[in-house]
């Protein structure tokens, strides 16, 4: 093999490369996913329980119930606009404060009208009126009758929402690029039968398949830097998550790179995405969902390049914290170099023999 | 149009489909794979907060808890307790004093701990924090008198939540037919670059009886997979017809897309990339199944929005055709439209 080939395929690659649209949409893609997902989903998808109000009276209380911690609160302009949103379950139940609200506080009885989502749970609908109760007696200048010492267990911080959906983010950044250029590249090339012509040349099978995973890996390591900066989550032990950021992308360019000798048209590369693609992204469901076994994420291959990233950008995990899931990852990548290599040894035979 | 034309194009497309075994295998892997992932999430939903809770003496108050949304286990230590909530068995525990009910006799502040896995989100420990608060106001005497007229908008649901996963199942029926999108437009695709296309067209063959024949196989394969895993999971429990309608019209919807991107697309891999564009703005909706009230109107502006809301609807609220009939009736316009244009722009591409 020769470096100065492999460097003038790649050099080939970067001119032509962006007049390619696959790799416009590696680049596009992963960011407007990113953006995206941060935008809709980064402080919907909580725990809390939601609460509208439509506060006629500039009533005090509002401004304690958004800071509680066990409420995600929204303010509405009409009792219109409160209905609509409790009927839709944009809140789990909005109430109409008064103008008198906190007059009534200090005299007697706190009259309310209250619109309850009929999907709301049921800890949900206990928690808003205690919730409510507690920011009148906060109003009120109330003395609590008990002490609460708060001890929590364990080491690690829970994960909010939008760290949940952060391993989708990383896998849409690292994979979509490591993946999809190597694979439909080399398609193209076999479809334009180009790969052919290249046999008569010095140029072997190997430096074209090397050229191709560099670029792709370049790319897919820089994507996945980039939806982190995004994401507001690069940070913590910075090389250490690019190195992980890098093992991932050489995973998936190797599988980009099977993918695009094993398969011949871009038609059966969807088709395999499309079965595998749940491989890849399984990880992210699991994070999403704390109600399936952690387990479950150690059965994809894609699992020990969030597990660690995760671990680095948001629990501020030292290397003795994840090293067991960047050995397994390295492995991995070990395994994926051997099994590409093998692929090209026997596509390079394969075309000794027709020659 | 002729028949016998297209049915020979169709016997040709099922002929190689089947005859590769590739394609048989993965079809069904992704099938397989798509109802795991309904099958792995939740078949039901969390409704209360469970609370361990170790109390050698209750007070009145605090057995309200049981009918304030919480599920409440009793332990016989305080070891046990944080041991259960460590574990990740209850999401917050309660140690009360012994003496709690004589310290409030005396006028002094028991001390009550709360104790939390550090890995629960925090707005759980907070919310029983402040159930907490309440209930030791209420066992002092400090009652607030509320006056609250409810009105529960729509179906109460209370302890009859819908699962998680039977959420997804729009939003992963969906999926599977948007794919196909991609599969119908580089099948044409690779017929019109490899000029097989243009060789059927000097045969008696006409375009239409071309576009028929590819309509028909893709309305087909998509249907088959959808209603298949709809089918597997459950969803065609509660009125198949109009699941199954909707399912029909999406497959169309998808065909037109397809002619639509196929028409457009440069090469196959623009197929490829302008196929994953569509399919994840389309999916967009799917989203809104999963959480309600999380997707504004806005969302309704995307065509695929009154295809998933149609069989979240029936398939989770058992809504009949008179709930669903308006989004039927848009759907079915979107789709003639999608179709038509489409066939019109790949008409143009082949002459």
């Amino acid at each position: 093999m020769k470096i100065g080939r492999v460097g003038t395929l790649v050099r080939n690659e970067v001119i032509h490369g962006p007049k390619d649209f696959m790799v416009a949409l590696a680049v596009v893609f992963p960011i407007l996913a990113a953006l995206f997902i941060n935008l809709a989903f980064g402080n919907i998808f909580t725990e809390k329980a939601k609460l509208g109000i439509y506060d006629q009276g500039g009533s005090a209380v509002v401004a304690v119930l958004e800071e509680s911690e066990a409420l995600s609160v929204s303010s509405f302009d009409s009792e219109l606009a409160l209905r609509s949103a409790a009927t839709d379950g944009s809140v789990d139940m909005g109430i109409v404060l008064p103008e008198d609200f906190d007059t009534a506080v200090e005299s007697g009885v706190i009259r309310l009208k209250a619109f309850v989502w009929g999907e709301s749970l049921a800890k949900n609908r206990a928690v808003i009126p205690v919730a409510l109760a507690d920011a009148v007696r906060t109003v009120k200048g109330s003395e609590l009758p008990v002490d609460i010492e708060q001890v929590a267990l364990g080491d690690e911080a829970g994960l909010s929402w939008s760290n949940r959906l952060l391993p989708l983010i990383v896998l849409i950044g690292v994979f979509y690029g490591g993946l999809m250029l190597p694979s439909s590249g080399l398609i193209n090339e076999k479809q334009n039968r180009t790969l052919e012509a290249l046999y008569v040349t010095p140029t072997t099978l190997g430096e074209i398949f090397l050229s191709k995973g560099i670029i792709a890996t370049t790319l897919a390591t820089f994507m996945g830097v980039l939806t982190l900066v995004l994401s507001g989550t690069f940070g913590g032990q910075v090389l250490l998550v690019i190195l992980v950021l890098f093992l991932g992308a050489i995973m998936g360019t190797e599988i980009g790179l099977l993918a695009g000798a094993w398969v011949n048209d871009m038609n059966s590369l969807f088709s395999v995405l499309k079965a595998g693609g749940i491989l890849l992204f399984g990880p992210a469901i699991v994070y999403m969902f704390p109600q399936i076994p952690t387990w479950v994420g150690y059965l994809f291959p894609t699992y020990y390049v969030v597990r660690p990233v995760v671990d680095l950008s948001v629990a501020g995990a030292s290397f003795g914290d994840v090293a067991p899931f960047i050995a397994v990852l390295a492995v991995l990548v070990l395994a994926g170099g051997w099994l590409v290599a093998s692929v090209v040894r026997r596509m390079s035979t394969r075309a000794l023999r027709l020659a | 149009m002729n028949g016998r034309v297209i049915g020979a194009l169709l016997k040709k497309d099922l002929s190689l489909f089947m005859s590769s075994r590739f394609y048989l295998f993965i079809t069904i892997l992704s099938l397989v794979f798509y109802v795991a992932i309904y099958l792995i999430m939740p078949a039901n939903t969390e409704e209360k907060l469970s609370l361990g809770m170790h109390a050698p003496l209750v007070p009145p108050a605090f057995e309200m808890l049981a009918a304030e949304g919480t599920e409440v286990s009793y332990f016989d230590s305080d070891e046990a307790l944080r041991e259960a909530v460590l574990a990740g068995d209850f999401n917050v525990g309660l140690t009360l004093p012994t003496d709690i009910m004589d310290t409030w006799a005396d006028g002094g502040k028991p001390e009550i701990t709360v104790y939390y896995a550090a890995t629960a989100p925090p707005e759980i420990a907070e919310a029983v924090i402040t159930l907490v608060r309440e209930l030791s106001y209420i066992q002092t005497g400090d009652i607030l008198a509320f006056d609250t007229t409810e009105e529960v908008m729509g179906p109460d649901l209370l302890g009859e939540q819908i699962a998680l996963r039977d959420r997804m199942r729009p939003m992963l029926v969906i999926l599977i037919l948007l794919t196909e999108i991609m599969t119908l437009a580089s099948l044409i695709a690779v017929e019109i670059a490899q000029g097989t296309a243009r060789a059927l067209l000097v045969t008696p063959m006409r375009t239409g009886d071309l576009f028929t024949a590819k309509g028909i196989l893709g309305v087909g394969l998509a249907l088959a997979q959808a209603v298949l895993f709809m089918a597997i999971v459950g969803g065609l429990a509660h009125q198949p017809l109009i699941i199954i309608t909707t399912l029909l019209l999406a497959s169309f919807f998808v065909v037109g897309t397809g002619f639509l991107v196929a028409s457009l697309a440069r090469d196959v891999n623009s197929v490829t990339g302008w196929g994953m564009v569509i399919l994840i703005l389309f999916a967009i909706p799917g989203f809104g199944a999963v959480v309600p009230g999380l997707l504004a109107d806005w969302a309704r502006v995307i065509p695929s929005y009154y295809l998933i809301d149609t069989v979240n609807r029936v398939a989770n609220y058992g809504a009949g055709w008179s709930e669903v009939g308006g989004n039927l009736a848009i759907t079915a316009a979107v789709t003639a439209v999608i179709l038509a244009a489409g066939l019109v722009a790949l008409r143009r591409r082949f002459q």
